[in-house]
């Protein structure tokens, strides 16, 4: 569920209010060659087993019933990942990607949450603990304290959410910030010159806000929405990562996944989802650049759905699902997959896919081979308690 | 005659930090006396608010949840299906199952449902802010209705927090605070939100020997309970009287959780919920209940002090002792001094407050009487800076803005990052700048001003007189000469809105 009102409806209710109107994206010059790592939070519960069929599981097609996927080179089929997995066909790009080896799917993967609340499986996603609530800071920020002195000179903050509230991921003592586009009409640059003037003469705390949103909507190629709402996120990420004296870690937010009802078939909301994602991952590779090649995109959900199809044709809240790790740094092109199977028994409380990979190990081997956060810290201070999650080795292509 | 700037300060904090902004006129009616204009409103309301008497009763949004239910229960049985199809596996997921066929979600009924009458609701307190003579009482309205938190953010709350609030926070914000804690906690709202109706004492007679397990009931509101839930009791220590540091332990949650088991509704009340005829204009206390049968049995030890068990009466004891423990005073104190003179509460403050409470025994309307004969509110102005919903409605009460729609103040305030009657947490909103000052809210703010002074520009007001009326000597040089500088009306105003001075109380 995430927030109770989309950007989609927000733009729709402002409408005579609105007047949206693109603005041209300024030509930021190309950062040095620092690393950039990404967050996508999936909101929602997504289904991996459709986002990533196991459709070589000789299973598959009997446990998922009415919502497998045909396999790689039938009408609509999966596209072919090996012999086991493949990906959606809504994931063309994703899967372009992971032939030149820039695609990398960890599957039967979760967080330790093994609750099927989305509202308290999102909090522990994101406060990085092993229950919900279990901190108040997230564990991107937390992490953000333990870069690399040389990873972070010149850069303001260090972090920026593409959101209009800063997540819970990103929240804590480093320096972030936050951006979304604007719905309301523009001011003319004149009265927000003034305004500017006036906070710098006579208030420091509103001037030092002003001024930082001021350059990040500079990063970021104005406030203006800039194509659909995650479209418009997905760029200005990439605007963001690129600049000099910008963040060096982004977090996205994509909702929508939870799909109880009508999963199959083109309009149905997980294959928009799902081209949603993909085209996010062409936006964040094109808008960024050469720079692609420092970056790591790591998606993932709260937990992923039933096995089975409930009575509409769509899946309920389960447990293990997939993370998608995307990016010109990453050792891709392969599936990491200490594979379950889907027999009645091998299922997570008869029902769900069973977690053999723990999220967290995944995502401290990228922080440490990638962002060069030591592992002491990422053990103590951005995934306490996650001793038996050891960082996954290989994840990033050797130098 | 004129009014002296010392007297107009004192006025433009009263109306300003104290209320909820000055309307035009109002800094000159109130600078005779701002104290004794303040303590005026710390009598009781005498009659609802204009905005607020169509709202529905807390009986009705008690029941809407359990009315969607039937509704969807019935579109279900419509499409051939049975209930059992979409039998929640646990109460996370109730609201997120499905029925097949017509593209039918769930999730999307329910906001369907629900967000109209949580943007009837949200436009009724804006406009009563507005327009309400009593400011003061209003913000401690506001104030107490972020202390005793009810969230929407909670799907099976979604519906309650305006008649919560109306039932505790407007009924006692100058009253005792032992009744506003026995409203709050006695109140369906509260018990929903923080899970107490799902809590069993582990050795009631219901948990020994259950009721035989019926296939699930849509007239219940939550699934069949199955032992202790902690929620409420440590929220009600941690977050309503003692505060963190407030001197208890987890030994005592859990002991005061078993003194609360069997707190829930009214069996009367969980009848009616499911009935399409109203039986009139419950309010929240009329619906509480206590179910012997679901009662932790036997003595409870809690902060040092043992309370023999005599039901209901035992839960009545130990919130009755906490309410006026120091701790609570001090807490209460600490909260109300940082609303009202600054991010960082004064201890002199803090402890004058505290003493008058513990002195009255939790008397709101004299610890408030206290702070407004304090000279830490008034010896320095603008000091706090406004969230996102008084800064909106003080802009409304400066002059007319743009005509502004239930939803369109929703996604407003949303983008501001503060929508009413939707907090993240039992916690509430925040009370300090730092959480509000963040560069894309301050951005947002700043499009409001522009956008807010469109509207304002039309009814040909000059900005710079509106500025020293609605601020008087709290506008300062700097932003005077750019208003003063102003290429037109409406950028003016917008400069008045922005201005540090309008954005700070």
């Amino acid at each position: 569920m995430g927030t109770i009102l989309s950007r989609r409806m927000s733009l729709g209710l402002l409408g005579g209010l609105v007047g949206v109107a693109g603005l041209p994206g300024l030509a930021l010059a190309s950062a040095a060659t620092r690393k950039r790592f990404v967050l996508v939070i999936l909101r929602g519960g997504m289904d991996g087993l459709s986002a990533a069929p196991p459709y070589g599981d000789p299973d598959y097609v009997t446990a998922r019933a009415g919502l497998a996927i045909p396999g790689p080179g039938e009408a609509g089929g999966a596209l072919k990942l090996d012999g086991t997995f493949g990906l959606a066909p809504e994931l063309a790009y994703a899967h372009a990607l992971y032939g030149a080896k820039e695609l990398l799917l960890v599957h039967a993967a979760a967080t330790p949450y093994r609750d099927r609340s989305h509202f308290d499986g999102q909090n522990l996603l994101e406060n990085g603990t092993a229950k919900p609530y279990g901190a108040s800071d997230g564990w991107v920020n937390r992490a953000l304290a333990g870069l690399p002195p040389a990873a972070t000179a010149g850069a303001k903050d260090l972090g920026v959410a593409l959101a209009s509230r800063m997540p819970l991921a990103l929240t804590g003592s480093a320096p972030v910030t936050n951006w979304s586009p604007t719905v309301a009409p523009p001011p003319t640059d004149d009265t927000l010159a003034r305004i500017g003037a006036l906070y710098d003469e006579a208030d420091p705390m509103l001037a030092d806000a002003f001024r930082k949103a001021e350059a990040a909507n500079a990063m970021a190629g104005g406030n203006r929405p800039d194509g659909d709402p995650y479209q418009s996120l997905a760029r200005a990420a990439a605007r963001f990562l690129l600049a000099e004296e910008g963040p060096r870690v982004a977090v996205l937010e994509l909702g929508g996944w939870d799909t109880h009802a009508r999963q199959l078939g083109a309009y149905s909301a997980l294959g928009r989802n799902l081209a949603t994602l993909d085209l996010g991952l062409k936006l964040l590779k094109e808008g960024l650049g050469p720079v692609w090649n420092e970056t790591i995109v790591v998606a993932l959900s709260e937990f992923g759905r039933t096995v089975a199809m409930n009575g509409s044709g769509g899946s309920d809240h389960g447990t293990g699902g997939i993370v998608l790790l995307a990016g010109g740094a990453l050792a891709g092109g392969r599936v990491l997959a200490d594979w379950p199977g889907l027999k009645p028994k091998d299922l997570y409380e008869s029902r769900d896919l069973r977690t053999t990979t723990d999220a967290r190990a995944v995502i401290k081997g990228i922080l440490a081979d990638h962002m060069g956060i030591a592992e002491a810290h990422l053990a103590r201070t951005v995934f306490p308690d996650s001793a038996d999650a050891k960082p996954v080795a290989g994840l990033v292509r050797p130098a | 005659m004129a009014i002296g700037e010392k007297a107009l300060t004192e006025a433009a904090i009263a109306a300003n930090r104290f209320g909820l902004g000055s309307r035009p006129g109002d800094l000159a009616e109130i600078a005779g006396d701002p104290r004794g204009w303040l303590k005026a409103q710390l009598a009781p309301e005498t009659s609802l608010p204009a905005p607020l008497k169509s709202l529905p009763s807390t009986l009705d949004d008690l029941r809407a949840f359990t009315l969607w239910l039937k509704s969807l229960r019935d579109e279900i049985e419509d499409a051939g299906m049975s209930p059992a199809d979409i039998r929640p596996q646990t109460p996370g997921e109730m609201i997120e199952q499905s029925k097949g066929g017509k593209g039918f979600s769930v999730e999307g009924s329910f906001v369907k449902y629900f967000i109209p009458r949580l943007q009837t609701a949200l436009k009724a307190r804006f406009d009563t802010a507005v327009t309400t003579p009593r400011p003061f009482f209003e913000r401690l309205v506001h104030f107490w209705s972020n202390h005793f938190v009810v969230s929407s953010a909670k799907p099976a709350t979604i519906a309650m927090p305006p008649s919560f609030e109306r039932d505790v926070a407007r009924a006692h914000a100058t009253g005792r605070f032992h009744d506003m804690l026995l409203a709050s906690t006695k109140h369906p709202a509260m018990l929903v939100y923080l899970d107490n109706i799902q809590s069993v004492g582990p050795s009631s007679p219901f948990a020994k020997s259950p009721p035989p397990e019926r296939e699930y009931d849509f007239q219940d509101v939550a699934p069949r309970p199955k032992g202790l839930n902690e929620n409420l009791a440590r929220e009600i220590l941690e977050l309503h009287t003692l505060g963190v540091h407030g001197g208890y332990t987890q030994a005592d949650v859990t002991s005061f959780a078993k003194v609360i088991t069997g707190w829930g509704l009214a069996r009367p009340t969980l009848g009616l919920l499911g009935r399409l005829a109203m039986p009139g204009d419950l309010k929240g206390a009329d619906l509480f209940g206590f179910d012997p049968a679901k009662h932790e049995p036997g003595p409870q030890t809690i902060m040092g002090k043992t309370y023999p068990d005599t039901g209901v009466e035992q839960g009545l004891a130990v919130l009755a002792d906490i309410a006026r423990h120091p701790s609570t005073a001090t807490f209460v104190a600490t909260k109300l001094a940082r609303h009202f003179a600054a991010d960082d509460p004064p201890p002199a403050l803090v402890a004058r407050l505290a003493k008058r409470f513990l002195d009255t025994e939790g008397d709101l309307a004299a610890v408030m009487a206290s702070l407004i004969d304090s000279p830490e509110p008034w010896d320095e102005p603008l000091r706090k800076f406004k969230r996102p919903e008084e800064f909106i409605v003080s802009t409304f009460r400066a002059g007319p803005g743009p005509l502004l729609t239930g939803p369109m103040l929703m996604v407003i305030l949303n983008e501001m990052g503060q929508l009413p009657y939707y907090q993240p947490g039992p916690d509430g909103w925040s009370d300090t700048a730092d959480q509000w000052m963040g560069a894309d809210a301050v951005w947002k703010r700043v499009d409001w001003s522009v956008a807010a002074a469109r509207g304002l520009a039309t009814a040909e007001k000059d900005p710079s007189r509106l500025a020293s009326d609605v601020l008087g000597p709290t506008l300062g040089e700097a932003t005077a000469k750019a208003i003063a500088r102003a290429e037109s009306p409406a950028q003016g105003l917008a400069l008045l809105l922005a201005s540090p001075e309008f954005q700070r109380r």
